[in-house]
């Protein structure tokens, strides 16, 4: 069976050399126009928007604070994520569903600068939507006079997870090509965020502190105010991400017919690249501790973060005694000023009573939830320092101006007593109980404010079954204490303040 | 030679698609008959690079297509129409058109005159900025040939190239076949004894994987003259005719 017709084989046409860049460029324009992901991205504009922005505004109008609901907590990831893996796994399965798998195997490209073309087109949708929306955020928070700065390496991380959800998205479909593999990605994107979240509740250190949803990272409280966003962590994520993404896309380049020999060997180069830089990052995050600005990776510190910001504080008075603030919190001064004038006004003349209040950076201690940090009184002349970043803010997470004024005088008052980071001895919180008495705190209500969530954990009393009864050997001292007439309570504590300060005095010792 | 088949087979587990065909082919028309189930698909398929033979020898373009370097020569040489042509449904003609373009890495400031003139010639002029979606299986099957034609290749593969065309369609096809012949070589699929017979040079019938006749049209006319065969046309009855006298042979 042989058949034959001859004549000469014609030249050769053009070759297309040195224009990969051009031909490239003009694919990814034709996939650009033709990519499924502006069909889906009004879907999550409207999800951007009940999401990520709607809740935030519940919060003051601190940059930390509106973008630790949708960026430290990972909602705008969590927004994206599915949408975009899904997307792209449709993308990715596309050929094998259109029957187009012999159409392209015949060209002359490799398939994985075609598959690469598309994936950079979803790609680009993507991360386009999604600076554009955070853009808008930001816009909006800045026309709402949200102060701060914004966290742009937060930014950052999103942008690099939505990349990375569309290459294993893409991925997923490539490899398995089903009208399936979009909704079981999506779902399988949802899943891992929604693990990753929960993961994040509970876990303050080690591993799990890459997890692109895990809040317990660098929002702290005075961050882009007091000191600048640490960007380890966020450094940190990035190389996950991109790692995660750079060996996703490039295991296709491992399928036969992805390429030749040399474009296949360079896939799998970059696999290993992927899977060392997301194993980095790993053990990166493994290091990671808490100092007084955030999360810190020690190989990844830079010093020059350490450094505060500085501003020119607002101040008012309380009492005779100037309070400052950072302007970013000056919506606040005055409430400040409120519910430190009372303690102000009682302790001053003493010995070691504050001539100033000033604000003072303030450090997010994840097992401490919410709560905040002691006051300080330091110096010579002693000034009080309050971390107002981590207290309670009035009209914040339903705090009430009452409850927030609670809070400060029942910190000041416990800093005075030179209680500290912790409950104080039993004398010092029999005069912390008199004093806040004496300012119009009745002791009968005391163990309500002490069982507030505000509080940290030290000075929090009570359980599940409600605060305790003001009863017991602290409270009849304290009530004796604060029976004394004023002058008799100040010569007292003119005298003994030192000794009350240290530890050294017990219940007996109070008269 | 452009086309060297040598014993070139093809299993798909054991069934052989394609049992030992040897066949060389220069520029012009070459038409390949034969039934359903024939091998005529998985022959094409494996002269477009797309599927690997399971045994023998083949030689494309004066290159071996086993090795990464030559395949890719080969393809940037190649047009190739497969029997079912999937399609983007969101693509217009032309981009359709010009993404293939770029995929056989035509020189990219030539491929907007390319993917116009392809599409002229294909008579979809009118319907270039038209989404693929809206085409009908005529349109389409003529946006799938424009695809095979834009880089002129060397090697025009084509299966079931007139399915879906109208009689008006298949007359300008049938030029647009004898066009490219003088220059290249192509290779078309059909049931349509009559294409074959406006358009081929050559003819080879194939049949349970092998080719049973080889010749020119006019020879395969010759085959069914006075043998009685069935068919409504000279070449109809010589297709018949090589077909029953190979199956007589095979099952003696």
């Amino acid at each position: 069976m042989t058949a034959t017709t001859g004549t000469a084989v014609r030249p050769r046409p053009p070759r297309a050399t040195g224009a990969a860049p051009m031909t490239a460029a003009r694919l990814l324009r034709i996939e650009l126009r033709r990519n499924a992901m502006p069909l889906i991205l009004p879907l999550i504009a409207a999800l951007f928007w009940f999401d990520s922005y709607r809740p935030s505004t519940a919060t003051p109008p601190l940059y930390v604070l509106r973008t630790f609901w949708n960026m430290g907590q990972g909602h705008t990831i969590v927004d994206f994520g599915p949408f975009v893996a899904g997307v792209a796994a449709w993308m990715g399965s596309r050929d094998r569903r259109r029957d187009v798998g012999d159409l392209v195997a015949a060209t002359a490209r490799p398939r994985w600068a075609g598959q690469l073309a598309t994936w950079a087109a979803t790609a680009v949708w993507a991360v386009a939507a999604y600076l554009i929306l955070v853009g808008a955020l930001f816009a909006v928070y800045a026309r709402q006079g949200v102060q701060g700065q914004p966290p742009w390496w937060w930014a950052a991380v999103g942008a690099t997870a939505v990349i990375a959800f569309s290459a294993a998205g893409f991925a997923v479909g490539a490899w398995w090509p089903s009208r399936f593999a979009a909704p079981v990605a999506a779902f399988g994107a949802f899943l891992a965020l929604m693990l990753s979240s929960q993961t994040g509740f509970s876990s303050f250190s080690g591993w799990a502190l890459i997890l692109p949803t895990n809040s317990n990272g660098n929002f702290q409280p005075d961050s882009g105010m007091l000191y600048p966003w640490l960007p380890d962590l966020p450094i940190a994520r990035i190389l996950f991400l991109g790692g995660l993404a750079a060996a996703a896309l490039s295991l296709l380049g491992l399928l036969p017919g992805a390429g030749g020999p040399r474009l296949r060997q360079a896939a799998a180069v970059v696999t290993l690249a992927g899977v060392a830089a997301a194993g980095t990052s790993v053990v990166l995050a493994r290091t990671a501790r808490l100092g007084p600005h955030g999360i810190f990776i020690p190989a990844l510190h830079d010093a020059a973060n350490d450094g505060s910001i500085s501003y020119t504080p607002v101040c008012g008075h309380a009492a005779g005694i100037p309070v400052c603030l950072n302007p970013a919190y000056q919506s606040y001064l005055a409430g400040v000023t409120a519910a430190l004038a009372p303690v102000a006004e009682e302790v001053a003349g003493l010995p070691g009573a504050p001539v100033r209040a000033t604000q003072v950076g303030a450090a997010y201690d994840p097992r401490e939830g919410g709560a905040g940090q002691a006051m300080t009184i330091t110096g010579s002349p002693p000034v009080l320092g309050m971390p107002v970043g981590a207290l309670g803010l009035a009209g914040a997470f339903g705090w009430t101006s009452g409850e927030a004024a609670g809070q400060y005088r029942l910190l000041f008052v416990h800093a005075f007593t030179g209680a500290g980071h912790g409950p104080g001895t039993a004398a010092q919180r029999a005069v912390q109980a008199a004093l806040l008495q004496d300012i119009g705190v009745p002791i009968a209500t005391q163990p309500q404010l002490l069982s507030s969530v505000g509080l940290p954990s030290w000075a929090r009393t009570g359980g599940p079954h409600g605060p305790p009864p003001a009863t017991g050997p602290v409270y009849a001292a304290a009530r004796r204490f604060a029976a004394l007439p004023r002058a008799i309570q100040h010569a007292w504590l003119a005298a003994h303040l030192g000794a009350l300060r240290s530890g050294h005095l017990t219940l007996g010792q109070l008269p | 030679m452009n086309v060297e088949l040598t014993e070139l087979t093809r299993k798909f587990g054991r069934t052989r698609a394609v049992a030992g065909v040897t066949l060389e082919a220069g520029p012009g028309v070459f038409g390949l008959l034969g039934p359903n189930g024939a091998g005529k698909t998985s022959l094409l398929r494996m002269m477009a690079t797309v599927l690997p033979p399971t045994s023998g020898t083949m030689r494309l373009l004066g290159r071996d297509p086993g090795a990464y370097g030559p395949r890719r020569e080969i393809r940037r040489r190649l047009g190739y129409l497969p029997q079912t042509l999937g399609y983007y449904p969101g693509f217009t003609v032309a981009e359709f058109v010009e993404y293939f373009a770029l995929l056989k890495d035509m020189p990219p400031r030539q491929v907007p005159r390319a993917v116009a003139a392809a599409i002229e010639e294909v008579g979809l002029g009118d319907r270039a900025r038209a989404k693929l979606r809206t085409l009908s299986g005529g349109m389409l099957r003529r946006a799938g040939i424009a695809q095979a034609i834009v880089n002129e290749p060397e090697l025009l593969l084509l299966d079931e190239p007139t399915a879906g065309l109208d009689p008006e369609q298949r007359v300008a096809f049938r030029a647009l076949l004898r066009d490219f012949g003088q220059r290249a070589t192509v290779m078309v699929s059909t049931h349509l004894v009559e294409d074959v017979g406006a358009a081929c040079a050559e003819v080879a019938l194939m049949d349970g994987g092998r080719i049973v006749f080889h010749g020119t049209p006019a020879e395969l006319i010759a085959r069914g003259e006075g043998s009685g065969a069935a068919g409504d046309a000279p070449l109809e009855r010589g297709y018949s005719a090589a077909l029953a006298a190979a199956r007589s042979v095979a099952a003696a």
